[in-house]
């Protein structure tokens, strides 16, 4: 029962207001009591000891709310708050005339004084978003995550709003919008930002785990795609390993902001844990899939261009996976892309996207690529050290640059790493050659660096047909030119090169593994 | 690849540049092709050559047992890396290496 109190409560009137509210009780049979005290202005002892009275004879479960700090002081005071549950009134603040900073998908931005901001929720039941999102807020701020804690909720008008200090900063999306020579840079932050994110080991429990929320957003598919690719998609996001790491869930330009002396992680109200591909595909979506059939809306968004945008996209996955490989950047990508895509088209069907010509049109291009995408796709899952690659020929440069990559971080002397890229190209055209007879398949090549000792391995996995090129004869290398056979050079000098060679066959897998001590 | 030709004579010199795999071997092969004909003495320079995989090495091969019979084939500035490429698979004690 939700009874509001007005004006004064002492000793004249309180027998009075104490026999109201329990005939009140009593005639409801509620065992439940909240009093609104948003117009309360006094309360005297005498009306401290009706609270104390009705808790005692009629109703343990009572609940005070929208006290006013004057109030909440004298309960603080007299230990009322520990008895019961007190809830403060929210400062009122009023946004008329104030300047309006920023628009996000769930509020809008006003300065309220030169010190403070208030971000003013669009949805009126949002106390419940705010305070979840200033607790991920600090937690993530105990984790080490530079982020921006509102110390303040407040009520504005019929919504509630998050008080925040005043910064004097720009988000990447204004550096990208003003300052295009800052392109660089910005990717470099971001990047490093998005790795400590990623980094960062959160108690069990404490977030939401974005699997769950990835599965939910390919069941719903179910409606929409055909069987057996919804099928494959849920079974997709089910082999994505648990991962309690942290990701932020919408990390875009205006979500990062650079103050005078750091760079702010903000909009934590996403924060979940999981695989970094669930980021990633937030991530696509918004820099390229949200905007992939309506380019204009991109730059209404984010404030910069849509082609700077894209190239700022393929540029931080570049950097965040470390590599240069464009086999590589594309595999992840189409990784996410199939989380990516299957988040828009759930979120313009559940926005009636299906009853525009825009939305069809829109959902109907994202659906094609996300079938044409799991036809092709086994796993979400990637490894930096790993590239899937088709073993053809023309893909050995690529190859290579990947290798190479991986070289550098033990810093392999240049005479070593040509030799050991000899060893990669000569195993890498033989599967190429070899491994499948009719169409071709792929190969993924996997490099490990260790420091200690300091070593290489690398390992090519191919499903071609069974061959185990170590078992071939070496040639007699102290015949004379004319007797000697051109080719059938390249296992002998891999097996002269390297340390360590070794096949073998394993589920319908080759598996070569050559090692280098360095 | 960027190879370099230089004929002199019957005198051909060929200086490949960068690397010599898979990919760019049939280039050499193509150029050696087309221009061996007559040829009494072939030099490789390999000044800017990097890199060496099996691939260059049957190019070299076959060019060699070529040139057995209508002349001669030296190779010139081998780098240390390529040398030892050459030492491994008996390929110093055929090739005529300066």
């Amino acid at each position: 029962m939700n009874i509001k109190l007005e004006g004064r409560i002492d000793a004249n009137n309180a027998p009075q207001i104490e026999k109201e509210i329990i005939t009140k009780l009593e005639k409801d049979n509620d065992s439940s009591l909240t009093l609104d005290m948003e117009k309360l202005e006094y309360i005297s002892s005498a009306g401290l000891r009706i609270l104390l009275n009705l808790k005692k004879d009629y109703t343990p479960d009572i609940r005070l709310t929208n006290v006013s700090s004057e109030i909440y002081e004298i309960m603080d005071m007299t230990g009322f708050t520990e008895l019961m549950t007190v809830e403060k009134a929210y400062r009122v603040v009023s946004v008329e005339g104030c300047k309006k900073i920023g628009q996000g998908a769930n509020g809008t931005i006003y300065c309220i004084d030169q010190d403070n901001v208030v971000k003013v929720y669009n949805n009126a039941d949002a106390l419940a978003d705010i305070q979840h999102e200033r607790e991920v807020a600090k937690l993530a701020l105990i984790l080490g995550i530079p982020t921006a804690i509102s110390y303040d909720v407040v009520k504005v008008g019929d919504s509630y709003g998050s008080v925040f200090e005043m910064l004097n900063a720009s988000s990447f999306a204004e550096i990208l919008a003003n300052e295009p020579e800052k392109f660089d840079w910005c990717v470099e932050e971001y990047v490093k930002m998005l790795q400590k994110i990623h980094g960062t080991l959160v108690p069990e429990g404490k977030l939401p785990d974005m699997k769950e929320t990835a599965l939910s957003w390919a069941k719903f598919m179910l409606d929409y795609l055909p069987e057996t690719a919804t099928k494959k998609l849920v079974s997709l996001v089910e082999a994505v390993p648990h991962d309690d790491h942290m990701i932020h869930g919408d990390y875009h330009t205006k979500n990062l902001e650079l103050t005078q002396n750091e760079v702010l992680l903000i909009d934590m109200d996403t924060l979940a844990v999981g695989h970094p591909i669930f980021e990633l595909a937030s991530m696509y979506n918004s820099f390229v899939g949200y905007s992939e059939y309506d380019h204009e809306i991109f730059k209404k968004f984010q404030g910069f261009d849509r082609e700077i945008g894209v190239s700022f996209w393929k540029k931080s996955l570049a950097a965040y996976l470390g590599t240069d490989c464009e086999t590589k950047i594309r595999e992840v990508e189409d990784k996410a892309r199939i989380i990516g895509y299957t988040r828009m088209i759930r979120r313009s069907i559940r926005r009636n996207g299906l009853e525009t010509e825009k939305g069809r049109a829109e959902i109907n291009l994202w659906k094609e690529e996300l079938l044409e995408l799991l036809e092709r796709t086994d796993t979400l899952v990637f490894s930096r050290n790993e590239l899937d690659i088709r073993a053809e020929n023309e893909n050995l440069p690529e190859v290579q640059k990947f290798a190479a990559e991986h070289l550098a971080k033990v810093d392999c002397p240049p005479a070593t790493a040509m030799q050991i890229g000899v060893a990669i190209e000569e195993i890498f055209i033989n599967i190429s050659n070899y491994a499948y007879t009719s169409d071709k398949g792929n190969t993924v090549v996997r490099v490990e660096v260790s420091k200690e000792p300091v070593s290489v391995s690398i390992t090519f996995i191919d499903h071609g047909i069974p061959y185990d090129p170590l078992k071939k004869e070496d040639p007699d290398i102290t015949l004379s030119a004319e007797e000697r056979k051109v080719g059938g050079l390249g296992i002998f000098m891999t097996k002269k090169i390297m340390d360590d060679v070794a096949y073998k066959y394993v589920d319908g897998k080759n598996i070569l593994t050559l090692k280098k001590n360095l | 690849m960027n190879i370099n030709k230089t004929i002199n004579g019957s005198n051909l010199t060929l200086a490949p540049e960068g690397r010599l795999d898979t990919i760019t071997a049939p280039e050499l092969e193509a150029v050696l092709k087309e221009s061996l004909t007559d040829v009494k003495e072939l030099i490789f320079d390999f000044e800017s050559l990097e890199y060496i995989s099996s691939a260059g090495l049957r190019v070299l091969l076959s060019a060699q047992k070529i040139m057995n019979k209508q002349g001669a084939m030296r190779i010139l500035n081998v780098n240390d890396v390529i040398m030892e490429i050459f030492e491994v698979t008996g390929f110093s004690d055929i090739l005529t290496i300066e």
